[in-house]
């Protein structure tokens, strides 16, 4: 048990390796879309997952951003004026992501990524609508 | 008019809850006493709209969402002292467990100490490839996947009312 315990904390390196993601800042709603020329529909199969979990039917997409990560050198990507987020390339397919809200790191989460799948950081915001930041891996 | 014992009676006969023996005294009762067969029937009536009519709740997010939010509410709510609750004692077995506390926290010790300097102020792992923290007292978090979405989810709580 203590052996299997120790060795899950060893952590797989492996060689440098680039990683292509995609970050969205993405406001969900359940009203129209309002009157803002920054908001653009987020692609619907982006979409279609957040509606599987989440209550808000309708999502758009307030900023979007590709980052190449290497290993060793963490990116910080400004999502807004008080959202930022910091990715790191742990190798393995692994990555560290930091939220920072106007400055203070809120959330630090460390994560496998898939290509197929997402990485949703998100809550609540004010009139029961949420803010998404979703980390995925561009389809090449 | 039948009293209140008779009415849950009728009742637990209708449930199918009473024995043969208390059973055959409830039919007795509802073929010699009026109110009695009325209550049946009025009770018969109401179980048949509610089974056919019953109102389906659908939840407005995936299960998974919505109960790890409950999961997270009642969390912070236990871990809120309000006063009201007595203090009890610790049970016997709690002495047993004060060693096997510090051999635990001795190896989660040895463990971080054995990660990679990168890896450092780390606190919760819980396996080699998903960790959490919310440093932020103010805010709290959790974390769930989704597969039906193919998503991992992290909920940030930033406890605003």
């Amino acid at each position: 048990m203590a052996v299997l315990f120790f060795a899950s904390q060893v952590p797989v390196q492996s060689g440098p390796a680039d990683l292509s993601l995609q970050a969205q800042l993405v406001w969900g709603t359940n009203k129209e879309k309002p009157d803002d020329p920054k908001l653009k529909e987020v692609d619907p199969s982006v979409a279609e997952k957040l509606r599987k979990v989440f209550k808000w039917k309708n999502y758009f997409e307030v900023n979007k951003q590709n980052v190449t990560v290497t290993v060793g050198s963490p990116k910080k990507v400004k999502m807004s004026d008080h959202c930022e987020i910091e990715v790191q390339n742990l190798g393995s397919a692994s990555i560290e992501v930091k939220l920072y809200g106007k400055g203070k790191l809120a959330v630090r989460k460390t994560q496998k990524i898939h290509p197929t799948e997402l990485l949703v950081l998100a809550g609540d915001d004010k009139d029961d609508t949420a803010w998404f930041v979703v980390l995925s891996q561009p389809q090449k | 008019m039948i009293n209140h014992q008779t009415q849950l009676k009728v009742q637990a006969y209708l449930d199918g809850e009473l024995s043969a023996g208390e059973a055959r005294a409830v039919e007795e009762l509802m073929r010699s006493d009026a109110d009695a067969q009325a209550l049946h029937q009025e009770l018969r009536i109401a179980r048949s709209f509610l089974a056919g009519n019953e109102l389906e709740r659908k939840l407005p997010e995936s299960p998974e969402f919505y109960w790890s939010k409950i999961r997270r509410q009642i969390e912070r709510a236990e871990s809120t002292p309000d006063g009201l609750s007595e203090p009890t004692a610790p049970p016997w077995w709690s002495r047993f467990l004060a060693p096997a506390g510090v051999l635990g926290a001795l190896a989660v010790f040895v463990a971080l100490v054995l990660r990679s300097p990168q890896d450092g102020g780390t606190f919760l792992a819980l396996d080699d490839s998903h960790e959490i923290e919310t440093p932020l007292e103010e805010t709290s978090s959790f974390s769930f996947r989704s597969e039906a979405a193919a998503m991992t989810v992290v909920w940030v709580d930033s406890h605003r009312e």
